[in-house]
């Protein structure tokens, strides 16, 4: 059993530990390119969102190079992805490729079906589902350092006195996490994370911006579909905090120990504005923009594919909380015809507003953009 | 006090008990006109625009209740059966609506969640008639009309017995039977001769039946019945053909409508054409793709009765 899942925030960080500690075999899923974009496009319904046209292209690829399961999660409640497994089975065995696919719903559905998965998985592995309980219970822990490590640089990088200081943080982290397997060891590599953090200089009195960056999980966590948004932000001296973690979304029982807010408490935040879950993710972002402007925050990023159904729903409410809470929300939807050039432009709009709001135009900060030609993925955004 | 209630959306499913609850308390329903080009384009100027045409539509209703109604009514449709969930444009319709427009009448939104207790989601009927202003009885009453109305319907028409060609039209009944929205689309067909079946004429048990042959559930409720009533004309042939119709950027139907094609082309269908609509629709466009969709129909019976 040579499993592969989808790439999305922290996902395959946690199936390739899983797969270390069970002894299955992991096809690491490559690298979004605008290869895999097209691949993906090409066998698409017109109307798939763009995550689910990406996620087909990638599984293409996966496969080629040697998965024979595709494992992937089906979906949050009410949105298009609920359905996506099914369909990606059948486009996918269409195309020629066999493979066996594991469609995990949330437990909170249905307990059986989470049960028979996880038995297919166990099988597979030719281990007892005790054991597999014990080794995701593990995994998630390492995947919630391993989350805490981006939640914890994203705020850091337009503050750091030496360039790149944080990037150096961050790669030595995840060395010291990828090596850690027990509980002992994942607890003490939290530890050393925190120092390693705490060793970085920064310049906390510099004149920076507040922006959170929310949105549909795979467009705001992939750096490759959002211009690689906390680095293109942090060099026009944001700093940046974001809200969803793929180890909170996989943590039973509603506890999102990154985000750090239970979804209980999300209910509470949306209130006023959106009373009731809507599928995806689209009341936790809701909830995030109140929570920014209850903090003061200067912007908002919104990143969603287009027509996503949560988000656009999100959307309308954001132009009422917009005006409501004072706060610039700067909503963008993606998709595989979205340009670089046409993104980066809104979101310098956006940042200069923000600057503009805080009493620090442009022309008078000093030393506020550090504006490096640094080389970024060239996106799907890249074609510009 | 005059109650609104937008004439879009599941009030083409609901309709009829909402506004009778609102009789029985004897507040004035006013339902807005049916959907007119105005309609569509003012929706489509003041909704999202990534929003699906019915949303649009609905954001075109609103807006006509505007100067003609103290308080409008948009109840947040939930569920119908346990573990099935409805579409995320309905559970977040009233906060759509309320962030439409600030100078809108405040919006009432009491759940309606079929798969729930009863006593919970009537429990917030009740509130909203006693914050209308009446009394417990009165409240009461009129909760129990609503829920005696609850459309238990089956088919509210058989279909017409011309003895032409019978083409299944498998849709969102706010798509289907909104003249302003499907631009006529039953009529037209059955002008050309052909008996005309919708989805909420076949009954649940065929429907439930055709479901389980999936391997997969459909956890949208409509969605799964759209599904099933194809299912069922295309595997009984009591249909010659099937017309799917969905609207521009819905979410749900793109999924169904890439299940149905995958699922028909693995089994022996009917004919199946997809017509997508939305505000930019017209009546040109889509006379032609009916008509050279019945023309294959034809062409195709007569084959058939050449050969036998």
């Amino acid at each position: 059993m040579i499993i592969a899942v989808p790439r999305v925030g922290s996902l395959h960080y946690m199936a390739r530990d899983f797969c270390e500690r069970t002894g299955l075999g992991f096809v690491e899923p490559p690298p979004y390119t605008k290869r895999t974009i097209e691949r993906g496009v090409a066998i698409s319904p017109e109307h798939f969102c763009f995550p689910m046209k990406v996620l087909l292209g990638s599984a293409m690829e996966s496969l080629e190079a040697g998965a024979d399961t595709l494992i992937t999660v089906a979906g949050y409640g009410a949105c298009r992805f609920n359905y996506f497994a099914e369909l990606q089975k059948r486009i996918l065995e269409r195309h020629g490729y066999e493979f066996q696919m594991v469609a995990f719903d949330s437990p909170r559905d249905s307990v059986p079906d989470f049960y028979r998965n996880l038995r297919a998985v166990a099988r597979g592995a030719g281990l007892s589902i005790s054991r597999i309980v014990r080794e995701l219970a593990l995994v998630l822990r390492k995947g919630q350092a391993f989350d805490a490590i981006t939640k914890r640089s994203v705020g850091m990088r337009a503050l750091e006195v030496e360039a790149g200081a944080v990037d150096v943080a961050v790669s030595d982290c995840e060395d010291v996490l990828s090596v850690a397997f027990s509980r002992d060891e994942i607890d003490r590599a939290l530890q050393e994370i925190d120092e390693r953090f705490g060793a970085v200089r920064l310049e906390p009195e510099r004149p920076h911006i507040k922006v959170g960056v929310i949105g549909e999980i795979m467009i705001s966590m992939e750096p490759y579909f959002n211009i690689d948004i906390d680095k293109w932000l942090a060099r026009r001296g944001a700093v940046v905090d974001r809200t969803i973690f793929m180890s909170d979304i996989m943590t039973p029982f509603g506890r999102n120990p990154v985000r750090g807010w239970s979804d209980e408490e999300m209910a509470g935040f949306a209130a006023p504005y959106l009373c009731h879950e809507i599928g995806g993710h689209g009341q936790l972002n809701v909830a995030a923009a109140s929570d920014y402007a209850r903090k003061g925050f200067d912007a908002v990023v919104h990143l969603f594919p287009f027509t996503c159904l949560p988000e656009v729903i999100a959307r309308t409410i954001f132009v009422r909380m917009s005006g409501e809470l004072d706060l610039p929300i700067l909503s963008l939807s993606v998709d595989e015809m979205t340009g670089r050039a046409g993104m980066e432009t809104r979101l310098e709009a956006l940042v200069d507003l923000a600057w503009a709001r805080q009493g620090l135009a442009a022309s008078k900060s000093v030393s506020r953009p550090r504006k490096q030609s640094a080389p970024l993925g060239s996106g799907p955004a890249g074609a510009a | 006090m005059k109650v609104g209630v937008p004439r879009a959306l599941l009030y083409h499913q609901y309709g009829e008990c909402w506004t009778s609850f609102l009789d029985r308390l004897g507040v004035e329903a006013v339902v807005s006109e049916a959907t007119s080009g105005t309609t569509v384009v003012r929706g489509a100027v003041y909704a999202d625009n990534e929003a699906c045409l019915p949303v649009k539509v609905f954001a075109g209703h609103l807006l006509e209740l505007k100067g003609s109604a103290d308080s409008i009514l948009v109840p947040r449709v939930i569920s119908q059966h346990p573990g099935m969930k409805a579409c995320p444009k309905y559970l977040g319709l009233p906060d759509m609506a309320r962030a439409l427009d600030p100078d809108l009448p405040p919006v009432v939104s009491p759940c309606m969640d079929l798969s729930d207790r009863r006593r919970r989601w009537t429990g917030e009927w009740y509130q909203v008639a006693r914050d209308l202003g009446a009394s417990n009885m009165a409240a009461n009453a009129a909760v129990n009309t609503l829920v005696d109305q609850l459309p238990a319907r089956a088919s509210r028409k058989g279909p017409g017995e011309s003895g032409g060609i019978r083409v299944g039209v498998a849709g969102h009944m706010y798509n289907v039977h909104d003249q302003g929205v499907s631009l006529g689309l039953v009529e037209r067909i059955e002008a050309m001769g052909a008996d005309v079946l919708t989805v909420e004429q076949v009954p649940q048990r065929f429907v439930r039946r055709e479901l389980k042959t999936l391997p997969r559930k459909i956890k949208w409720e409509f969605e799964s019945r759209i599904v099933g009533a194809a299912m069922h004309w295309s595997r009984t042939r009591s249909v010659s053909g099937i017309i799917y119709v969905s609207s521009f950027a819905c979410g749900p139907g793109s999924m169904i409508g890439a299940l149905l094609d995958d699922q028909f082309e693995r089994e022996e269908s009917v004919p199946l054409m997809t017509l997508i609509l939305d505000e930019h629709s017209a009546e040109g466009g889509l006379v032609t793709r009916i008509e050279a969709f019945m023309d294959m129909l034809r062409h195709v019976l007569s084959a058939r009765a050449r050969q036998s």
